[in-house]
C-alpha cells in the first residue's frame, strides 16, 4: 500500500515566513514536498475563510506562517491573527475537525531551519491524523446527505 | 409588569427626559416596533419575547435604531430593553452602529419562565429599572451533548444539521450583529451559489467566524431558523473560550473593547490557552 501523502497548504507572510522559506530554498535545506505556499502580503490577511476553504478543497492541513510578534511589517497585523487563529482551533474542534490540522506558527526572514523543521513536523502530524474528513463531505453530492437520517 | 413600563414611560414623556419612546405596539392583534411620541398612545404598548426591537430590519440591512438615528440624529430616544437586547445594544454602539448617548434604556427583566424558554444564561439588564432578577440557566443539553461527542461524531453530527440548511438566510436577517452591506454568504466568493444544500461547512461557518466575539448569545438565529439547525450551542461554547483567552463578554461594558479588533498589547490573549485544545 502507498503511504499517504498529505497536502499541506502554507499562507506565507510577504516579509518575513516567504523570505524564510525563501532562504531554506538558497541553504539547499530539504523539507517534505507536500506543502504548497501561498504567498499573502501579511498574515492577518488570512481569514478563517481561507482555512476552511483550503480544507474543504482537498487540503489535509493549513499552515499559516507570519512575522515574530512585534516585527510584523504593518505593525499589529498578526496579533489579529494570533487571536483570530486561536478562536478558529476551537470553531474548528466543535465542527467536527482535528483543530491540530490548522497550525500558526512565526518564522522570520533569517530562519530558514526554523521553516524547514516546522514543515517537516507538521508533515508528520498530519501523516499521523491521516486523510482530512472534510474533503469527502464536500465533494460528495449533496443532494445525498438529504436522505440520511442520523 | 406592563402596566409598570407604561407608568414610566408616560413619565420618561412628560418630563421631557426622553423625545420618544421606541417599543412594541399591539395593533389588529399584531405586534410591531413603534416609535411612541404621544402619551395618549401608551396604552397600546406591548412587551413580548417572540419579538426583539434589535431585530434588523430589510433589505437597507440596518438596526431600526441605527436607521432612526440616521435620519433624526438630535431626537433622545428611550428604548424599551430585555437583558439580551441591552447587550446588542451595547455592542453595536461599540461597533459605531447606534450612538448610546442619545438613547435612554428602560431595561426590564425576564421571568423565569421566560429564561428558562430562551435558555438564557442572563436574563436580565445591567441596567435594570423594573422587574426582579431571576437566576439563568447555565445548564444547555446541546452544549453538554456535543461536548461529549468524539471528533467524528461531531463532523457527522454538523454535517447532518447543515445539510438540512435551505438558505433562507434567517440566522443572518434575525441577527442583531450581522450588520455589514455587504454579506459574504451571498456572494460566490467562498461558496458556490445556487446550491442546496449550501457547501457544508462553509456557509454556516462565515457567520460563525464573523459573529464568534461578537455574539450576544440572544437565540434570534435559532428561534429564526425554520429547519432547527442548533447554531446557538456553537456560539455559546465560542462564548466560553472567548472568556477563557480573553476574559471578555460581548454586550458587558461598554468601555472594553472587541478583542478581534484590539492589538495584543491592548486586550492580551493567555499564551498558554492560544494554541493547544
Amino acid at each position: 500500500m502507498v503511504e499517504f501523502e498529505p497536502k499541506i497548504l502554507a499562507f506565507c507572510c510577504n516579509w518575513c515566513s516567504y523570505r524564510g522559506a525563501d532562504l531554506a530554498g538558497i541553504s539547499r535545506i530539504k523539507y517534505p514536498p507536500n506543502v504548497r505556499i501561498i504567498r499573502v502580503m501579511c498574515s492577518g490577511r488570512v481569514e478563517p475563510e481561507f482555512v476552511v476553504k483550503a480544507l474543504s478543497s482537498g487540503a489535509d492541513g493549513v499552515l499559516v506562517l507570519g512575522c515574530h510578534i512585534g516585527d510584523c511589517h504593518y505593525i499589529y497585523g498578526n496579533h489579529r491573527t494570533a487571536k483570530r487563529m486561536a478562536i478558529l482551533q476551537r470553531l474548528l474542534g466543535y465542527l467536527g475537525i482535528e483543530p491540530s490540522r490548522l497550525r500558526l506558527e512565526w518564522v522570520s526572514a533569517a530562519e530558514g531551519s526554523r521553516f524547514s523543521k516546522i514543515v517537516t513536523e507538521f508533515t508528520s502530524e498530519i501523516k499521523r491524523l491521516g486523510p482530512n474528513p472534510l474533503k469527502n463531505i464536500t465533494l460528495q453530492n449533496p443532494t445525498i446527505l438529504r436522505d440520511e437520517k442520523r | 409588569m406592563i402596566g409598570n413600563i407604561r407608568d414610566l414611560a408616560r413619565k420618561w414623556l412628560e418630563d421631557k427626559e426622553v423625545d420618544a419612546i421606541f417599543a412594541l405596539r399591539e395593533q389588529n392583534g399584531y405586534l410591531a416596533p413603534y416609535l411612541f411620541t404621544n402619551v395618549d398612545k401608551l396604552g397600546s404598548m406591548e412587551i413580548s419575547t417572540q419579538y426583539r426591537l434589535s431585530y434588523t430590519c430589510r433589505p437597507s440591512k440596518e438596526n431600526i435604531l441605527s436607521l432612526m438615528q440616521r435620519k433624526e440624529p438630535s431626537t433622545r430616544i428611550g428604548i424599551v430593553a430585555r437583558g439580551c437586547e441591552e447587550r446588542a445594544l451595547i455592542e453595536l454602539a461599540k461597533r459605531s452602529q447606534i450612538d448610546l448617548g442619545k438613547t435612554k434604556i428602560m431595561g426590564i427583566a425576564c421571568t423565569q419562565e421566560e429564561a428558562i424558554e430562551c435558555k438564557c444564561e442572563r436574563p436580565y439588564p445591567d441596567n435594570l429599572v423594573l422587574g426582579q432578577k431571576v437566576e439563568g440557566v447555565s445548564q444547555d443539553e446541546n452544549v453538554d451533548a456535543l461536548l461529549n461527542k468524539s471528533i467524528t461524531e461531531r463532523l457527522a453530527f454538523w454535517r447532518y444539521q447543515f445539510s438540512k440548511c435551505i438558505k433562507c438566510y434567517g440566522c443572518r436577517n434575525a441577527c442583531p450583529m450581522c450588520f455589514c452591506k455587504d454579506c459574504k454568504m451571498e456572494q460566490g466568493v467562498f461558496t458556490e451559489t445556487g446550491w442546496l444544500p449550501p457547501e457544508i461547512p462553509m456557509f454556516l461557518f462565515i457567520r460563525f467566524s464573523h459573529i464568534s466575539e461578537r455574539c450576544i448569545w440572544c437565540g434570534e438565529c435559532e428561534k429564526a431558523c425554520p429547519v432547527d439547525i442548533p447554531l446557538l450551542t456553537l456560539f455559546k461554547l465560542l462564548r466560553r473560550d472567548i472568556k477563557d483567552l480573553f476574559d471578555y463578554e460581548a454586550g458587558m461594558d461598554m468601555t472594553q473593547e472587541a478583542p478581534l479588533l484590539t492589538t495584543l498589547d491592548e486586550m492580551p490573549m493567555k499564551e498558554e490557552l492560544a494554541s493547544g485544545i
